[in-house]
């Protein structure tokens, strides 16, 4: 797949409609999506303004679909998209946006601007100006079947492992259960315990589920990098994979793009409705918690915070279940400013935590998850998304801040009282 | 007595006295530390090892859970990264070696024993080797790590 | 040319020419803009009331949880010109008068001292306005010449026409020309530039509100 400044304008083309002619046209340049954007907030360089990360775009849409800019096109008054401007806006584009959505809730003049910046991406990777960090990813997609390169033989490891840890055996490839189980490479490399979770409650609950050995990874590295036919490759396995196995919910584990990727770009990748259920652990969780089917003894005495991942609450709609179950499990429960679908990023998603270069960025930025922090002062911090665990973990450490982060999948599965002989 | 399974295991393994426990513990992740090459981690370990004698003071602890906690969140791989298997072996051995020094107040609050946590960090650390050399799934580890059990108990 | 000629001028053939281009722009840059169409979107949708594209035409005009903090001058100078005008505007009794001219629709004006305060209070608001967007990094960095022109387009009908009524500066007959010849300025550039807003601003607040309500978030 050769990229070249032509087919990544070609791209882009594509990819303007209505919505984006509309808000390009309404923009007024006040300036408020910039005081929603924790990049631009934590460092007060304007250039972080996010409608200003789509300036290339914009222009382009001016040339090619307005009359007066055609018009300007053709007597030579305006100025080209180049490679040159492209591989400028990498920084833009990636390191300083994690595609958390806050400018769009903002935008006095309804401004959808990450949407305009996940199109945006489609134009730089098909330029070839996504970053080296994304790329990989992208690339291991392809050749070896998986972002993070994590192929079967190490989901069975884990599988064996997890086995030993709780007692309980781990279903893979078993036709009409009710649920298939996906995870994301961040939870098969990163977080074993997560899976043990998942067993414990859905034997508790007396459900049937499976994993699926064509189709384990959720993480979606194509849509990070912005490329729709990677992110295709990877939704139509996990559709196969559905289908075959005849499952009729699909679970999205915890990690925030991957569900954004399956539940809401997924049937629009393939080009068709799913035939099942998409939903996230926590969307499950709740609807078992509803049910009664969560059945936990004892709760946590320390004082809790929950940090909700974008791509879950604000991006997913699932804002209200994680509070329901934090205090089912937890006694001193206590909520960050902004929490909820105001929150603030965790600074890491949309594969910015896989640019190397833009570490110092991210780590500037968590002042914000910091002042969140510091304004509640929690024992610990729980959440319910794989990267944004690291991500946290990683900003807590640079700044010696003493607060351990737990998945909330697991702290209500070891809750959950061991089951008898 | 003889250890044959995870549920036996883990049962005596919660009935150790703490200081015990380390020194059980520091050998699970001994078995394994050669996979780490972090200074930080080989420091808790020792520091572990010698809980038994009860020359450790909890101040020495909380110190090497902290060196040994950054060890492991630095060896995180990151969302999108290719994964480097023998790598992330040494991420699992790092988070074997928080479990070794967790400090006593936080070992009596956790419902799992710290030699229980260590032990599948560190099997999970083998997991990781296993799977980077591509020799399959299974590993003798868990059976090793029974026999250093039992011969605690015997001794 | 003399100034009733320059004044019938503005009110005859100026008016015309204003209105035709106003209203022929609108008509084609909606066209231009909304004819691009967009995808149907085929994932499920998750039903939650309050959260769709028509609520947040609406609800959009209040600001969001801790913004005003962020930004007062934007959202208080904001809301002051922007109602300002509407109430200069259509409140003006000169003004309906013209508009039953046209179309034979009218409506009560609102007393004519309070449409002088409102005037005045509307360019302090723009000034202030201005002056931030002089001083504030982002929306200095922002700016273009189209910012500050379609501000000067803004000020001088609401500037010339307080002057005409108050019988200042100019006489009466020029301040008035000069007054419908800022107002047609406004008119023809007003589809082709940032002004367009007005128009658009439901269109991209109802397709944000859309794809949010979609996913049960209400925006």
């Amino acid at each position: 797949m050769s990229a070249s400044l032509d087919k990544g304008v070609r791209v882009l083309k594509e990819v303007i409609d209505a919505p984006i002619a509309s808000y390009f046209n309404s923009c007024v340049h006040c300036g408020l999506c910039a005081e929603a954007c924790l990049f631009y907030t934590e460092t007060g360089d304007p250039k972080y303004t996010p409608i200003h990360k789509l300036e290339p775009l914009r222009r382009l849409y001016e040339q090619e679909y307005t009359l007066l800019g055609r018009a300007k096109k053709a007597l030579g008054l305006s100025k080209p998209v180049t490679d040159a401007e492209l591989a400028e806006w990498q920084e833009l584009v990636y390191n300083s946006c994690t595609l958390c959505g806050r400018c769009s809730v903002v935008c006095p003049v309804g401004n959808d601007i990450v949407y305009m910046v996940r199109k945006f991406r489609e134009g730089m990777s098909a330029s070839g100006n996504a970053p080296e960090g994304i790329k990989g990813a992208a690339n291991r997609t392809v050749t070896l079947g998986s972002p993070m390169g994590v192929k079967l033989p190490a989901v069975k490891a884990q599988m064996r492992h997890v086995e030993d840890d709780t007692g309980i055996p781990i279903p893979l490839d078993v036709e009409g259960a009710e649920y298939m189980v996906m995870l994301s490479s961040m939870e098969i490399i990163n977080f074993p315990e997560y899976l043990g979770a998942i067993a414990k409650i859905m034997q508790q609950a007396g459900k049937t589920w499976t994993l699926c050995s064509t189709a384990f990874e959720a993480t979606n590295a194509g849509m990070q990098i912005g490329n729709s036919d990677l992110a295709r490759v990877i939704v139509s396995r996990i559709v196969d994979g559905a289908e075959r196995l005849k499952v009729k919910t699909v679970i999205s584990p915890e990690c925030g793009h991957a569900y954004t990727a399956l539940r809401w770009e997924g049937a629009n990748l393939v080009g068709r409705p799913f035939t099942f259920e998409v939903k996230h652990i926590i969307e499950v969780l709740g609807e078992f918690q509803a049910a009664g089917l969560l059945k936990t003894e004892g709760k946590e005495t320390d004082r809790l915070t929950f940090h909700d991942p974008c791509q879950l609450a604000r991006r997913g709609g699932v804002i209200q279940q994680q509070r329901s179950l934090m205090n089912q499990v937890a006694a001193n429960f206590v909520e960050m400013p902004d929490a909820g679908f105001m929150n603030w990023c965790c600074g890491g998603g949309g594969g910015a935590s896989a640019i190397e270069e833009g570490e110092e960025l991210r780590l500037e930025a968590f002042k914000k998850k910091k002042s969140q922090l510091d304004a509640v002062k929690p024992d610990r911090l729980v959440t319910a998304c794989a990267n944004c665990r690291i991500v946290l973990e990683e900003g807590l450490e640079h700044y010696q801040m003493d607060i351990p982060v737990i998945g909330l999948t697991e702290m209500i599965a070891e809750h959950i009282p061991e089951q008898g002989a | 007595m003889a250890i044959q399974n995870d549920r036996d295991f883990k049962a005596a393994l919660t009935a150790l006295e703490v200081p015990q426990q380390r020194a059980l513990a520091a050998q699970f992740v001994r078995r394994v530390q050669g996979l780490s090459g972090d200074p930080r981690v080989l420091t808790a370990v020792e520091l572990a090892a010698r809980a038994a004698f009860g020359t450790v003071t909890e101040a020495e602890l909380a110190l090497a859970a902290q060196a040994a906690n950054t060890a492991r969140v630095e060896s995180f791989t990151q969302c999108g990264k290719e994964t480097d298997w023998t790598a992330q072996a040494g991420h699992f051995v790092a988070k074997a070696a928080v479990a070794c020094v967790r400090p006593a107040a936080e070992a009596a609050k956790n419902t799992e024993s710290l030699a229980w946590d260590a032990a599948m960090q560190a099997r999970m650390a083998r997991t990781c080797q296993t799977v980077a050399e591509g020799s399959g799934t299974d590993n003798p580890e868990a059976i090793e790590q029974y026999r250093l059990l039992e011969a605690l108990l015997n001794s | 040319m003399n100034e009733l000629q320059l004044l019938t001028w503005a009110r005859g053939t100026g008016l015309d020419l204003a209105v035709a281009i106003f209203v022929l722009g609108v008509i084609w840059r909606l066209i231009e803009i909304y004819s691009l169409g967009r995808k149907k979107d085929l994932s499920a949708p998750r039903q939650v009331q309050g959260a769709s594209g028509w609520h947040t035409v609406f609800r959009r005009s209040v600001p969001p949880p801790g913004m005003v903090k962020k930004s007062p001058v934007s959202y208080l100078g904001g809301y002051t010109f922007h109602i300002g005008l509407a109430v200069v505007v259509f409140g003006f009794a000169p003004h309906i008068k013209l508009v039953e001219g046209i179309s034979g629709l009218s409506w009560p004006g609102l007393p004519s001292q309070f449409v002088d305060f409102v005037a005045v209070v509307t360019m302090a608001a723009m000034i202030v306005v201005l002056v931030d967007r002089l001083n504030k990094p982002v929306k200095r960095y922002l700016s273009t010449f189209e910012d500050y022109a379609t501000w000067a387009l803004t000020f001088l009908p609401v500037l010339t026409g307080w002057l005409a009524v108050q019988h200042m500066v100019l006489p009466y007959t020029t301040m008035l020309a000069l007054h419908i010849l800022s107002v047609e300025l406004l008119l023809v550039f007003l589809p082709f530039t940032k002004l367009f807003h007005a128009f658009t601003v439901f269109g991209s607040r109802w397709f944000n509100g859309t794809v949010n309500g979609h996913k049960g978030v209400a925006v």
